[in-house]
């Protein structure tokens, strides 16, 4: 029994924090591999240890939230820009200050109060089948409300924080009423009850469960570079549309994956070196190649594969309406039957 | 200090975030309750319901039909699948259900043989396969064996007299099944039942991927999407309330229903078989283990000999002994308290602590999540107001969270071993000048050795499969097995989770092994 104790003794201890030293804290949404490479590559540039937890975002901020002024993290990251808006609303973070930090990032991805710095964004498109659909019936996110898609769309379901983005940028451009009626009518639309993540409905679209499907960008590019020929052949049967681009319209919805000091940020200098180093070209080529997602940087081209899906128009919309609107959408989800 | 007073402190430390909902409920802001309840609350309770029900009635047929014939009939194999229907256990339900869904998928294994070698008939695979009644299948192939377990050994002590009589008064087979053995052995049913509801109840990773919107899901739906901390601590409430009936119930079944057992009157080979009923049981007990355990194991194989030159060894060697460190460490702590516990009531035979020892049981029902982050709010409550900053990140502070959420666990089969053994042994051991602690280390201990090392292979096994409370409460840079398997499987990179899934599958499997030894032979079960 003493040795358990001394031995539990021995954890607790063994994990309080150290003040000054080389390390920065991150709370991450994201955990792809290429993060840790990242990680990795600026831990060896200098000589700062890079400490992560991964967790929803959700459950990030409550952690945040509750551990207050205690709190160890230095940095926040999620991969939807309304949790980062959230995050300063809950009153968690703190501006970057550092102007020079944003150089050299498009400007209509930056946030107009100064609190977090996109990493990457992505856009979330349209895909349909080469089979039964033909590109010049498709047009807007407007148009899936229409009749002619009854029984064909699919995507998945109203929990998830990119559909809740999708909803919120129509509730900023639109109005509420008419996100309401788009709501109600595209619901009944569905091919199936929303279920799965992005790939199924990708997957459910080459089974012929429906026509076309809402998406995240970048998973096109995982499935056409997958190991599995199965995964790339059903990445073959569709095509990738973005919606809204007619000369005049506002463009595709975007959105950010984003970086933020936390509030009490504990080595805050080793903080603001990784963002910088995140957004250097050479950080923003790692991310491009590995995840397919789009750079921050206008210099910095996507890889091949997205490439080919041409350029678009992105609706330049303040990106913290992603987050300000967010109740009010799933309000509307919810009043709709969005599953 | 004595008996009572520690018993409380003990508690009271282990069921804080129970106080501390009840407590947040009371000056709660009924607004977006209302708007819940009118929306949303009647789909996921019918939703809740439905799932609960379908996945009692899967584990019930999976359980309790193996059982009976492995308790009653002697065949060759029969000790083979005796063990090996324990087995799927060990397979976390997040595993299964993402096992499944990719092996099932469009792009899967199935439908792209079909598609390829045998287009007539692929049309009939090519289904969306994302149902709650799927679901409730695939929860049910692993949660079965609580069921199993209650009814292998109720039925093996029944012993042949009941049957026996049965048969002389011409009652057919079905008849005895039905009519006897089943309303016989339902006080066991019911306990093994009780784990599986709270099992489909807590879980939240694969109802999500299946779009199934059960009460779990209403709770984060509030706390997260809403920032409505009210409302999912009132949904976390009326979840507890339900629970807490489930539970009153079982443990009034308990009490109840006294049966008779005669332990030593073997049932086994109490039925001839001919062979058409002999090819009927093996194809029987290999249903729930071949879809259980089998097929998805082998799976999870094939894919960790695909990916096995990407396998970074030196980390999964730095996970396993994570997860093995910490569910060696918490299932330790967990069994002490249960032991002391137990123990404290039987001297003391004090009202309080037996309310005590029971109300702990409770925090079982919570979901992880709930756990976690309550625990969070309690610790920096407790800070502010003491000033001892206490780090998060701390492995004692996830230990603490696991002790809490299994204690339910321990207590199980510690309670009922402790519960058998009569006074007398006590009062033979204090007329013999035994001190307490002599009582304890002399009598109790060696007596409920094998329950204690049950409740320790229980508690493990649960553990190391856990997955919201590390995700929310680890130390920074510290992954665990289930953690990694779940980061790579919610991206669909089913092929890269597997080697993980795999070591999970071995500690369970090889301890499971292990106990169904135990059980075997403590209970002389053949």
């Amino acid at each position: 029994m003493k040795k358990i104790l001394s031995l539990l003794l021995l954890i607790t201890i063994g994990c309080s924090n150290n003040q000054d030293e080389m390390i920065v804290n991150i709370y991450s949404q994201r955990h792809y591999d290429v993060d840790q490479l990242q990680y990795d590559n600026f831990e060896k540039e200098t000589g700062i240890k890079v400490n992560v937890i991964k967790a929803n975002a959700d459950e990030l901020l409550q952690r945040l939230k509750n551990e207050g002024d205690n709190s160890p993290a230095d940095l926040f990251i999620t991969v939807d820009v309304g949790k980062l808006w959230q995050a300063t609303d809950m009153g968690l973070l703190q501006k970057y200050e550092d102007s020079s930090i944003t150089d050299g990032i498009t400007e209509t991805l930056l946030d107009k109060n100064g609190y977090w710095i996109p990493v990457t964004y992505r856009s979330r498109i349209i895909v349909y089948s080469n089979e039964r659909v033909k590109k010049n019936e498709l047009s807007t996110y407007e148009d899936l409300a229409d009749d002619k898609w009854k029984g064909r769309i699919l995507v998945r379901s109203s929990s998830n924080s990119y559909n809740q983005a999708l909803l919120s940028s129509l509730v900023a451009n639109l109005g509420e009423e008419n996100t309401k009626s788009w709501a109600n009518a595209i619901v009944s639309n569905f091919a199936r009850d929303p279920k799965g993540n992005d790939r199924d409905q990708v997957k459910a679209i080459a089974a012929g469960q429906g026509d076309i499907a809402i998406v995240n960008s970048y998973y096109i590019g995982l499935l056409l570079s997958s190991e599995n020929e199965e995964e790339i052949n059903a990445g073959k049967a569709i095509s990738v549309f973005f919606p809204n681009q007619a000369e005049g319209d506002r463009g595709s919805h975007i959105n950010v994956s984003g970086i933020a000091l936390a509030k009490n940020s504990p080595n805050k200098s080793n903080a603001l070196k990784l963002i910088k180093y995140l957004t250097s070209d050479d950080a923003q080529k790692t991310y491009v190649n590995n995840t397919f997602e789009y750079s921050v940087k206008p210099n910095i081209e996507p890889n091949q594969i997205v490439k080919d899906w041409g350029s678009f128009k992105k609706d330049p919309l303040d990106l913290n309406m992603l987050g300000t609107e967010r109740k009010s959408a799933i309000r509307i989800f919810d009043a709709a039957g969005w599953k | 200090m004595n008996v009572k007073s520690l018993t409380l402190i003990i508690s009271l430390v282990l069921i804080c975030p129970l106080i501390y909902l009840v407590y947040s409920v009371l000056g709660l802001n009924l607004e977006n309750f209302i708007y819940l309840w009118n929306n949303l609350l009647v789909g996921y309770s019918f939703n809740t319901l439905y799932l609960v029900f379908l996945t009692s009635i899967f584990s019930l047929i999976l359980g309790i039909i193996p059982a009976w014939f492995i308790s009653t009939s002697n065949f060759k194999g029969k000790n083979f699948f005796d063990v090996v229907l324990f087995l799927p256990l060990a397979i976390p339900s997040y595993i299964i259900a993402f096992t499944y869904s990719d092996i099932l998928s469009y792009t899967g294994p199935l439908q792209s043989f079909l598609r390829n070698y045998y287009p007539d008939i692929y049309p009939y695979f090519n289904q969306d396969y994302l149902q709650i009644e799927i679901l409730s299948i695939l929860m049910a192939l692993v949660l079965y064996p609580y069921i199993y377990t209650a009814c292998r050994i109720s039925f093996s002590l029944i012993g042949s007299n009941y049957i026996n009589i049965a048969r002389n008064l011409g009652m057919s087979k079905l008849k005895t099944f039905f009519k006897i053995i089943i309303p016989i052995s339902r006080v066991s049913i019911f306990s093994g039942l009780f784990l599986v509801i709270m099992e489909v109840l807590n879980e939240y990773g694969a109802v999500k991927y299946f779009g199934v919107n059960t009460f779990t899901s209403g709770i984060f739906r509030s706390w997260y999407s809403m920032e409505d901390v009210d409302t999912a601590s009132i949904l976390a409430v009326c979840l507890l309330i339900i629970v807490s009936i489930f539970f009153i119930l079982e443990r009034y079944s308990n009490s109840k229903y006294n049966y008779n057992y005669k332990s030593n009157d073997d049932v086994s080979g109490n039925y001839t078989l001919n062979r058409s009923s002999k090819s009927l049981i093996y194809f029987i007990c290999s249903i729930p283990f071949m879809l259980g355990f089998f097929i998805p194991v082998i799976y999870i194989i094939k894919n960790t000999v695909d990916t096995f030159s990407k396998i970074d060894l030196n980390e999964l060697s730095i996970l396993s002994l994570n997860s093995f460190f910490l569910a060696f460490v918490s299932s330790l702590i967990i069994v002490v308290i249960a032991i002391l516990f137990q123990f404290f009531k039987k001297i003391s035979r004090s009202k309080t602590i037996f309310f005590l020892s029971e109300i702990v049981s409770l925090t079982y029902a919570l979901p992880g999540a709930v756990i976690a982050l309550s625990l969070i709010l309690i610790i920096s409550a407790f800070s502010n107001f003491s000033g001892i900053s206490i780090v998060f990140g701390s492995l004692s502070v996830l230990i603490y969270a696991y002790v809490m959420r299994y204690m339910a666990v321990g207590i199980s089969p510690l309670k009922s071993s402790f519960e058998k053994h009569p006074e007398s042994f006590d009062q033979t051991g204090r007329n013999l000048g035994m001190t307490n602690y002599k009582i304890f280390s002399k009598i109790h201990l060696p007596i409920n050795k094998t329950s204690i090392l049950i409740a320790f292979i229980l508690c493990f096994v649960d553990i190391i499969k856990e997955l919201p409370i590390t995700l929310i409460l680890r130390p920074f840079n510290f992954d665990t097995l289930a953690v990694k398997t779940y980061e790579y499987a919610i991206e669909e990179m089913i092929a890269k989770s597997s080697i993980y899934s795999l070591i999970i599958i071995l500690f369970g499997t090889v301890l499971l092994i292990f106990l169904r030894k135990i059980i075997n032979k403590s209970l002389n079960v053949s």
